[in-house]
């Protein structure tokens, strides 16, 4: 009974602001970029020829590449057993556990980074502690180095994990478990063969997520890798807004839109957005 | 799940997550509170000066002024704009809403480096550049997504049949919008709302690259600050920000349970 | 509104397609003035898209929707100004009863006295003076339907439109509802329209029906007449149960003689030579006692038999009518039923009647 032909035209008018807004601001600023990356500093695929000659712009990738590899593969680790942990608690556990998984990921990735660098760096609250504890007698390198970017973007990536993969696990009619077990299956073996396959949706879904969230990544990066290890972001903001050379900063950011669409499109029937934002409720 | 428990080693490494996720947000309470100069625990006592400094400088309420300011106005574009299309979405939905509804979603997907540096210079062509109205604009445009998820999510629930009895009943578009629609999805409008000014509340990267001396919103001078001196007023701000956040979240909870009862 | 009561509805041609498949094909059907027709078919026949078309909920792919004569077809659904009950009733939750009949005056900017006074008058009608300030969810079944009534009805529409209202409620509190409406529809004299696939509710509440098959308008007609009179295979089976007995007709003196096997069947009416199809329904056959007489008898033996509270319902097995479901009042039964008993089954020749074979 969907309103069609001259009834539908008054819904139209609703949806046509935002659609104009979101065109005009947002589709189009990303469609210069795009321009951008094939007329700068001249017309053609110089830019683009990059990918194969210049060291350096195969290096940022190979470090955003490795750096996303990890953060998703320790993310769904630890997400994996957080959501797992959830799902088999009570109700009122349940409630507890989401919030301590919800105010993180509504936490500022700017105060989370500082916070990080509070407790990682070398007089750092960790590296304090554990010097006066005598457990080490030199600080240890936390941070402004890849270890502290893969301490910073797996804890804001743990959330995004673990809501895709809760719902997924939510899905699982416990009775299956039980039938398993009464079936004779020990308590791995039920895991195993019934549990971990029915929420396998939920982990590929989180680890899509997780990983093209990782591949633009910005903030997080840049504070806690200290300028020494490169990724993508911030090797594009490089490229602008010190080198000015806009052609190939634009170029590496095409890159990265087109390679995250490219990854949505083919997952795009496991990944649902819909799902992280409805999990609180 | 009925008879079926976690494992100690499953409860050991979740709880490590936990903290995880959390001890690093809460540490920066006692740091805010330190009686030094420097980042540290408090030795002897705890003190308040860092916050007293912090709602003395006017530069640091300047920009919390701003900042709640296009926060504010952000998410009034977000919220009516949103709202207005998930429900022209969800009333005709069809292969072209859905469309809609996909790119709708794309300033979440899309890294906001990309988003910025074409932003800079979009903004550049329009004199939009350091300007509150290019930040409101931005802002508003990515937070769009947050309402249209959760105002879908709120209009799922909803009985069609409403709309089409009210239309019947010889209500026009507005008047069903004003009467039946959105008085059953506001839970979802304001969660929504939350979530957009959260997000122009704490957005960082597309502000670096399209303001600079008039628009110096909080988490630049955040941002700034980390990169100039650490010292424990930043612990502050970020106190004040968390601070923040938790609360509109326990509201937006609130809500939530409410709607459930 | 005018003083008239009711309103004259007329559907020229009206179809539905979607895509390829067609809901809907070339309805047409006239709507007295006061009156109250049922669109009756199974499930998939079309009447609620036929509904919804004249609510104006669905754009007609063809044809014309007239009230009155006037060409209402490109009309939105809130300009046609007719009263509708859902299925389900689609009560506003987050307003009070009489917030809900309240809604139809408010969109139609009545001045907050007159439409007190309304409100209190439709609720006065359906009985729920006293539940004005509770909330829909706080209601029985039977007091919703009642509340959906009067929200339809407050405003003076043109036509009520009711799709399946009685279909959420449970059998008792239906039959009770069915008098309800019957009485309502008495006391406001307006046309209503009823869509629903319970052949018992669309006999007992129509003044008409229109029965309703893979998209087509069958037949049309009073209930009894329908009930007496089917012109189709599909009518004389969806509308009560029906034997059907398919033979050779030649007409005779009295009506039609309809031969199969060794047996001729007399029924009213005409027949050409041929081929030819009679429906006899169930309740007009006999048990006939050892010596009776009636214009037709077959023998047979009983195959099956149950009991019903009201009666029997016999299954006998016949030579050349195949098998015959035979419905017997207890008093109206000679012997006890049992299998395989021998008995002579008798009908008037008034009993059966011709009707056509469906087209496929």
């Amino acid at each position: 009974m969907n309103p069609r032909g001259r009834h539908a035209l008054g819904w139209w008018a609703l949806i046509m602001p935002a659609f104009l807004l979101m065109t005009a601001f947002y589709v189009a600023p990303i469609l210069q970029v795009l321009a951008i990356s094939v007329t700068e500093p001249q017309p053609g695929l110089g830019n683009y020829e990059r990918l194969f000659t210049s060291e350096s712009v195969q290096r940022v990738i190979g470090t955003t590449l490795r750096i996303g590899f990890i953060t998703t593969v320790i993310s769904l680790l630890l997400g994996y057993v957080l959501a797992y942990r959830i799902a088999l608690a009570g109700p009122r556990a349940q409630r507890w556990w989401l919030l301590a998984v919800l105010v993180p990921l509504w936490i500022s990735v700017l105060v989370r980074a500082f916070a990080w660098v509070t407790l990682l760096r070398r007089q750092g609250l960790v590296n304090e502690g554990l010097l006066a504890a005598g457990v080490i007698e030199e600080p240890l390198a936390l941070v402004w180095n890849e270890l502290g970017i893969v301490i910073g973007m797996v804890h804001y990536m743990v959330p995004y994990a673990v809501l895709p993969m809760l719902s997924a696990m939510r899905e699982i009619d416990p009775r299956v478990l039980a039938a398993a077990r009464g079936l004779g299956a020990s308590r791995a073996g039920a895991f195993l063969r019934v549990f971990l396959p029915l929420s396998l949706p939920g982990v590929i879904a989180a680890g899509v997520l997780v990983f093209i969230f990782s591949l633009g990544f910005y903030i997080t990066p840049a504070i806690l890798g200290g300028g020494k290890t490169l990724m993508a972001a911030e090797w594009i903001k490089l490229q602008i807004l010190d080198l000015i050379r806009w052609g190939l900063g634009a170029m590496l950011a095409t890159m990265l839109v087109v390679a995250i669409l490219a990854t949505l499109a083919v997952f795009s029937r496991l990944v649902n957005l819909r799902r992280l934002f409805g999990a609180g409720g | 799940m009925g008879g079926y428990r976690p494992g100690w080693l499953n409860g050991t490494i979740a709880w490590a997550t936990v903290i995880y996720l959390i001890l690093p947000i809460t540490i920066i309470l006692p740091v805010s509170l330190t009686d030094q100069r420097f980042l540290s625990l408090p030795q002897h006592a705890l003190s308040g000066e860092h916050y007293a400094r912090l709602l003395t400088t006017p530069a640091w309420i300047n920009a919390i002024l701003q900042s709640a300011y296009i926060a504010t106005a952000s998410t009034l574009v977000a919220v009516v704009l949103g709202t207005l299309c998930a429900i022209g979405c969800w009333r005709l939905s069809r292969r072209s809403t859905e469309l809609v509804r996909a790119l709708m979603l794309l300033p979440i997907i899309i890294p906001s480096i990309a988003y910025a540096i074409g932003l800079y210079r979009y903004f550049a062509g329009l004199g939009l550049l350091d300007s509150f109205t290019g930040v409101v604009i931005a802002h508003g445009v990515t937070g769009i997504p947050y309402v249209v998820i959760t105002v879908s999510t709120a209009l799922a629930a909803f009985d069609p049949r409403l709309e089409s009895a009210a239309r019947g009943m010889g209500a026009s578009l507005g008047q069903t919008l004003r009467w039946v629609i959105l008085p059953r999805i506001m839970p979802g409008i304001v969660s929504g709302a939350i979530f957009a000014f959260i997000h122009s509340w704490d957005e960082l990267v597309v502000v670096l690259f399209i303001a600079s001396r008039r628009v110096f919103t909080l988490p630049r001078k955040i941002w700034d600050g980390i990169n100039e001196n650490l010292d424990p007023a930043m612990a502050a701000v970020a106190v004040l920000l968390v601070g923040m956040t938790v609360l509109l979240l326990l509201l937006d909870l609130a809500l939530r349970q409410q709607r459930r009862d | 509104m005018s003083a008239v009561a009711g309103h004259a509805l007329s559907l020229q041609g009206v179809a539905k397609r979607y895509g390829d498949f067609t809901a809907v094909q070339g309805a047409t059907l006239e709507v007295g003035n006061g009156e109250f027709l049922t669109l009756l078919g199974p499930s998939g026949s079309g009447k609620t898209t036929i509904l919804m078309m004249i609510a104006g909920f669905v754009e007609p792919s063809a044809g014309r929707i007239l009230l009155d004569g006037r060409d209402i077809t490109a009309l939105p659904p809130e300009r046609r100004d007719f009263g509708m009950v859902f299925q389900g009733y689609a009560l506003f939750p987050h307003m009070t009863v009489a917030e809900n009949v309240a809604f139809p005056l408010r969109v139609r900017r009545m001045s907050r006295g007159d439409r007190e006074a309304k409100v209190r008058a439709a609720l006065d009608l359906v009985q729920l003076d006293r539940f004005a300030d509770r909330r829909p969810a706080q209601l029985s079944g039977g007091q919703q339907q009642r509340v959906a009534l009067a929200r339809a009805l407050v405003f003076d529409p043109a036509l009520l439109l009711l799709d399946e209202p009685l279909s959420a409620l449970d059998k008792k509190l239906r039959a009770e509802l069915q008098e309800e409406l019957k009485a309502l529809h008495r006391r406001v004299g307006r046309t209503f329209i009823n869509v629903t696939h319970d052949q018992e509710e669309a006999l007992s509440l129509s003044d008409r029906i229109a029965i309703l098959n893979h998209g087509n308008v069958v037949q049309v007609g009073s209930p009894e007449g329908l009930y007496e009179r089917p012109a189709t295979r599909f009518v004389a089976d969806f509308l009560g149960k029906s034997n059907f007995i398919e033979g050779e007709a030649a007409p005779d003196a009295g009506g039609m003689a309809l031969r199969r096997g060794g047996t001729v069947v007399l029924a009213r009416g005409t027949a050409p030579a041929g081929k030819a199809l009679l429906s006899l329904r169930p309740e007009k056959i006999a048990l006939l006692p050892g010596g009776g007489v009636e214009d037709n008898v077959v023998e047979g033996r009983i195959a099956a038999w149950s009991y019903l509270g009201t009666g029997y319902a016999v299954t006998v097995a016949t030579q050349d009518l195949g098998e015959l479901r035979v419905h017997l009042p207890a008093w109206r039964i000679p012997v006890a039923p049992s299998e395989g008993l021998a008995v002579r089954l008798g009908w008037s020749r008034d009993a059966a009647v011709a009707v056509a074979e469906d087209a496929a």
